[in-house]
């Protein structure tokens, strides 16, 4: 029985042990260690990678229902493990020339993916609730790191406050589902509401309300419209491989949870929660392609662009169906690649030494690093959803499945607001292409670098040629989801 | 009216009256700890101690007890009033209310409590405040200084308390203190006491114990030397005998903590004739005796520790060293399938 | 039973009152010394519903450590209180508006309870409180049942404590520690020289 669950949750615990592992040694190392820390947190992550890849773990709950291994959980938790190695990857370099470069860092990371892994494993509101703030507490401490930087104080500071209280609301919701439907089990919470409301019962207006804090709560966490404040300070203020993790592993592992949570228990209250989604998948998509128009520096350009594009994934949750949530995978595995190839643009612009974070500073970059500018070029069109690079297909899937749902114009807006945000996508290009040099960056941008930026570019200009074994993981997720 | 009487009345005078009892030789208990104390380091360095008042001084701390309570009382201008006053209440009161789960004897306590053990800790652990409200609360430096080293102090030496207590409780399955000292009954008699089996870890319950209640060589919050009298600068009279009862209270509550976990509470240290003669609340109050002296002895033998020192005890070497007895007393009781059962 | 109502309603009470000071009181130590008092007074309502476990555990842990270090810190910081609130009555409007949304909720919920259907609530079995008592219950179900999550709060104090290193340790140059095993190994043929001073000469 323990031997199975162990089995289930061994990526997890293998995980786990690692980074304790790596603690003390980095402890007893001493400040030296980092750059082997670092190396050693990539290549647990590319082991847990292929425990899950490989392995054959039985699926099904452990640990009496508090846990849950299926194609759904293992195809995220891939994307999650390569989103938070590519983040270790671009932190090391950075962190050793800022002189801030310190072994927990990567741990944390680790520890931040270990809790993102088991959020997409939540199979009952209180293991959700362990692994949101496994790491979100994780995330707190790097955002937090430079602790003689005010900036990044600040936005330590300020994610910490508004995620306690977006904590308080998940377990305010968590409580008042629990008390209305007397489990906290998904399953459980989904037989009973089915039960419930097949012998012609309405949803008591308590449940409904738990539901509303529990929306709020990981809507926050994914930085969602109206529960986004909290992203271009914090995007500006960590430093910058760090906004570079936060952009993506947590909001995949966000959103894997959020479209579980709302399928699994709530299926049932489809009616309830759709017009919630829409809600906040407009006005993300609207915020984030309004609202980052006007701005001047490139991680708060990139915090506005973030919030959008998890708006135009939830469009894809918003359809409720087996179509949508698999246009929701392949949109988050194409955002990751798009988002780290940005951030390793991003993070190689450096004058002088020391790093510059305007729209202006990439001004005439074709002309000093033409290669660079190329990629960035790639990631923007893409962003854009210019087709036949990759963001256009994953505009194009949750598009689709919002109109199969029958929300046509949810889609006619989704597609309006890419039309605006191609604006200022564009805006850089014209900058980088069009606009006189003032000064190059420094060269070379370094091994790691190199390899996100080739590994993204690659991956975002030939999606169309190998697309079809994500599509195929995608499909068999999403049906692994709905199967249940 | 039967009802009223048997119902509320009688309970209430029984319990009065058991509380009575308790506290009236418990504050006599403390009035001569203090006399011992004198007499005791007197002896140890060789000088008499006070032999004045009364036959052998016996009545001194009488004499102390008129003499603080005849004083004037002094507030401080710029202490904030009501805190100031509740410090040293709340001191005292802590020190006896913990007293209502002490088992004297084979049933011989106020209230038989589940948690007894637990009670007892939550209990020693709000001691701090007294000192921390008192430090706070008189608006000056030396008092400030004295309540941030208590408050640091107690709470470090709280977790390795927890963990010795924590290895007991392992070996007796049951939170309740009368069930600790039956389950130190036993053939060997005084070898069943837990004190030699978890030898290691009654020397660290002492030790804890001492800087729990901030005795020498722990008694940095009240320094003399340092801090004039650490967080106790600004009182006077009454309200500095309640801190003063309230620490020797402590004192032989800590005592007695320390004679149920590890010495067998009122259990006699054979189980044969003129041991068990002798009724178990005289073997309890002779083994509170025996810590109480060694309280004593330490303070006349020991210099006092230097507030690095004494963090780096508490931390570095109390915390990993009783982690792992935790850990190696499960693994005995578990390996050799020593586990008590069930209650 | 009319004393267990009267203490409930006594515990209950010192609680709510606590809790308003706790918000209220314009010196921010008495705050935190009115918090003390509301988590003791929910310690003895947990006496009251048999908890006794949970009721020590909130004693020992909240009131004996959480509180003592808050109360520390909050004693060292000069905090000044009008200036906190100053933004006061400017945020008053809304942040009432939306305390009372909250309220309308909480009503409409409770009403809603009186009419929910009892059979759906509650499936989960609760050990009754005569069989076993609670401390044995939870230790029952905290490492069998709930070793996941257990373990996941492990690694979530793990964090907090990797964190509050991280944020507040500093390396400070020049500064001399105490290593007590170099003291102790100091052997005396390095610590003192003995040399013979002939009488007359100095040294």
């Amino acid at each position: 029985m323990i031997t199975t669950d162990l089995t289930m949750a061994l990526p997890e615990i293998f995980l786990a042990c690692a980074a304790t592992t790596l603690l003390l040694f980095g402890a007893f190392r001493g400040e030296q260690g980092a750059s082997f820390i670092s190396a050693l947190s990539v290549a647990v992550l590319a082991i847990a990678f292929g425990l899950i890849f490989l392995g054959n773990r039985p699926e099904g709950v452990a640990f009496g229902g508090l846990f849950v291994v299926d194609a759904y959980g293992d195809y995220m938790k891939l994307v999650v493990l390569v989103a938070a190695g590519f983040g270790i990857l671009m932190t090391q370099r950075f962190i050793e020339r800022e002189g801030m470069d310190r072994f927990e860092i990567p741990v944390l990371m680790v520890l931040a993916t270990l809790g993102m892994l088991m959020m997409i494993s939540a199979n009952d509101l209180m293991s959700l609730y362990v692994g949101l703030e496994l790491q979100s507490l994780s995330l707190y401490v790097i955002a937090a790191i430079r602790r003689e930087n005010l900036k990044s104080s600040e936005a330590g500071l300020k994610y910490f406050v508004l995620g306690a209280l977006s904590s308080g609301m998940l377990l305010y919701g968590s409580s008042m589902v629990y008390g209305f439907t007397g489990a906290t089990d998904f399953a459980v919470i989904g037989e009973n509401l089915s039960v419930a409301l097949s012998t012609g019962g309405v949803p008591e207006i308590g449940l409904i309300v738990g539901l509303v804090f529990i929306c709020a709560a990981i809507a926050f966490k994914i930085s969602a419209v109206p529960f986004h404040m909290w992203t271009p300070d914090v995007y500006e203020g960590a430093p910058t491989p760090v906004t570079a993790f936060f952009a993506s592993a947590p909001k995949v592992a966000g959103i894997t949870l959020f479209a579980r949570v709302l399928s699994d228990p709530f299926g049932s209250l489809v009616g309830e929660w759709q017009q919630i989604i829409v809600f906040v998948a407009l006005a993300s998509m609207i915020l984030g392609s309004l609202a980052a128009i006007k701005q001047t520096n490139i991680k708060r350009l990139m915090a506005y662009s973030s919030i959008g594009n998890i708006g135009y994934a939830l469009v894809g949750l918003a359809a409720g169906t087996q179509a949508g949530i698999e246009g929701l995978l392949i949109y988050m595995t194409i955002y990751i690649f798009m988002n780290m190839g940005t951030f390793a643009c991003i993070l190689s612009m450096r004058q002088k030494g020391t790093m510059v974070e305007n729209i202006e500073d990439l001004k005439g970059l074709s002309k000093t690093s033409p290669l660079m500018a190329f990629a960035l070029t790639v990631f923007m069109f893409s962003m854009a959803g210019i087709p036949p690079l990759a963001g256009f297909f994953g505009k194009y899937v949750v598009f689709a499945a919002a109109v199969d749902a029958g929300l046509t114009t949810l889609a006619v807006i989704g597609v309006l607001t890419s039309v605006i945000g191609a604006f200022y996508y564009l805006r850089i290009i014209k900058v980088m292409y069009f606009d006189e040099p003032t000064a190059s960056f420094d060269k070379p941008i370094g091994g790691e670098m190199t390899l996100v930026l080739t590994v993204s570019s690659v991956f975002i200009v030939f999606f169309i040629l190998f697309s079809s074994p994500i599509m195929d993981g995608a499909a068999l997720a999403a049906s692994a989801l709905f199967a249940g | 009216m039967a009802e009223l009487w048997e119902g509320y009345a009688l309970p209430t005078i029984i319990i009065v009256a058991q509380i009575m009892a308790i506290v009236g030789p418990l504050l006599i208990a403390v009035a001569y700890l203090t006399l011992a104390e004198r007499k005791v380091i007197g002896a140890m360095q060789l000088r008499k101690g006070p032999n004045v008042v009364g036959p052998f001084g016996l009545l001194q701390p009488f004499a102390d007890a008129v003499k603080l309570m005849m004083k004037e009382t002094i507030m401080p201008s710029g202490a904030n009033r009501i805190v100031f006053i509740m410090a040293p209440m709340l001191t005292f009161i802590l020190s006896l209310v913990a007293w209502a789960v002490i088992p004297f004897g084979e049933g011989l306590v106020v209230s038989d409590i589940n948690v007894g053990i637990l009670y007892l800790f939550a209990i020693s652990s709000l001691g701090v405040y007294g000192v921390i409200m008192a430090g706070w609360a008189s608006n000056s430096k030396y008092p400030f200084i004295g309540a941030l080293r208590s408050a640091a102090q107690m709470v470090s030496y709280e977790v390795s308390m927890g963990l010795v207590i924590i290895t007991v409780l392992m070996c007796v399955g049951s939170l309740n203190l009368s069930d600790i000292v039956m389950a130190q009954k036993g053939d060997y008699g005084l070898l069943n006491w837990y004190a030699f089996p978890l030898l290691p870890m009654f020397v660290i319950f002492f030790i804890s114990i001492l800087a729990e209640t901030n005795r020498s060589p722990f008694d940095l919050p009240e320094g003399e030397s340092e801090i004039v009298a650490g967080f106790m600068v600004e009182y006077s009279s009454m309200s500095f005998a309640l801190f003063f009862l309230g620490e020797y209270a402590n004192m032989i509550l800590m005592s007695a903590m320390a004679a149920i976990l590890f010495m067998g509470g009122w259990l006699p240290p054979f189980d044969i004739a003129p041991f068990n003669w002798i009724p178990g609340p005289i073997w309890f109050s002779l083994k509170i005796a025996f810590v109480l002296f060694c309280f004593l002895w330490v303070r006349a033998t020991f210099p006092r520790f230097r507030y690095d020192q004494l963090m780096r005890l508490g931390w570095k070497v109390f915390l990993p060293f009783t982690l792992f007895w935790v850990l190696l007393t499960a693994g005995v009781l578990v390996g050799f399938d020593l586990l008590p059962a069930a209650h | 039973m009319i004393i267990q109502a009267l203490v409930f309603y006594v515990f209950a009470a010192v609680t709510i009152a606590a809790g308003l000071m706790v918000i209220t009181a314009r010196n921010p130590v008495h705050s935190v010394l009115f918090l003390i008092l509301a988590f003791f007074n929910a310690a003895g309502l947990f006496v009251l519903m048999g908890a006794e476990f949970l009721a020590m555990i909130l004693v020992v842990v909240y009131v004996g450590a959480v509180a003592v270090l808050f109360l520390f810190v909050v004693m060292m910081l000069d905090i000044n209180v009008e200036k906190a609130r100053q933004g006061f009555k400017k945020y008053l409007f809304i942040g009432g508006a939306i305390g009372l949304v909250l309220l309308v909720e909480l009503v409409l919920i409770l009403s809603s309870v009186v009419s929910t259907d009892v059979s759906v609530v509650a499936s989960v079995p609760i050990p009754a409180i005569d069989d076993v008592h609670n401390t044995r219950a939870l230790g029952q179900v905290l490492y069998t049942k709930y070793v996941y999550l257990f373990e996941a709060s492990g690694m979530i104090l793990l964090v907090a404590m990797i964190g509050a290193i991280v944020l507040t340790l500093r390396k400070r140059e020049g500064v001399r520690r105490q290593v007590i095993a170099d003291q102790v190994n100091r052997s005396r043929e390095e610590a003192v020289e003995i040399k013979k001073v002939s009488s007359g000469s100095g040294i």
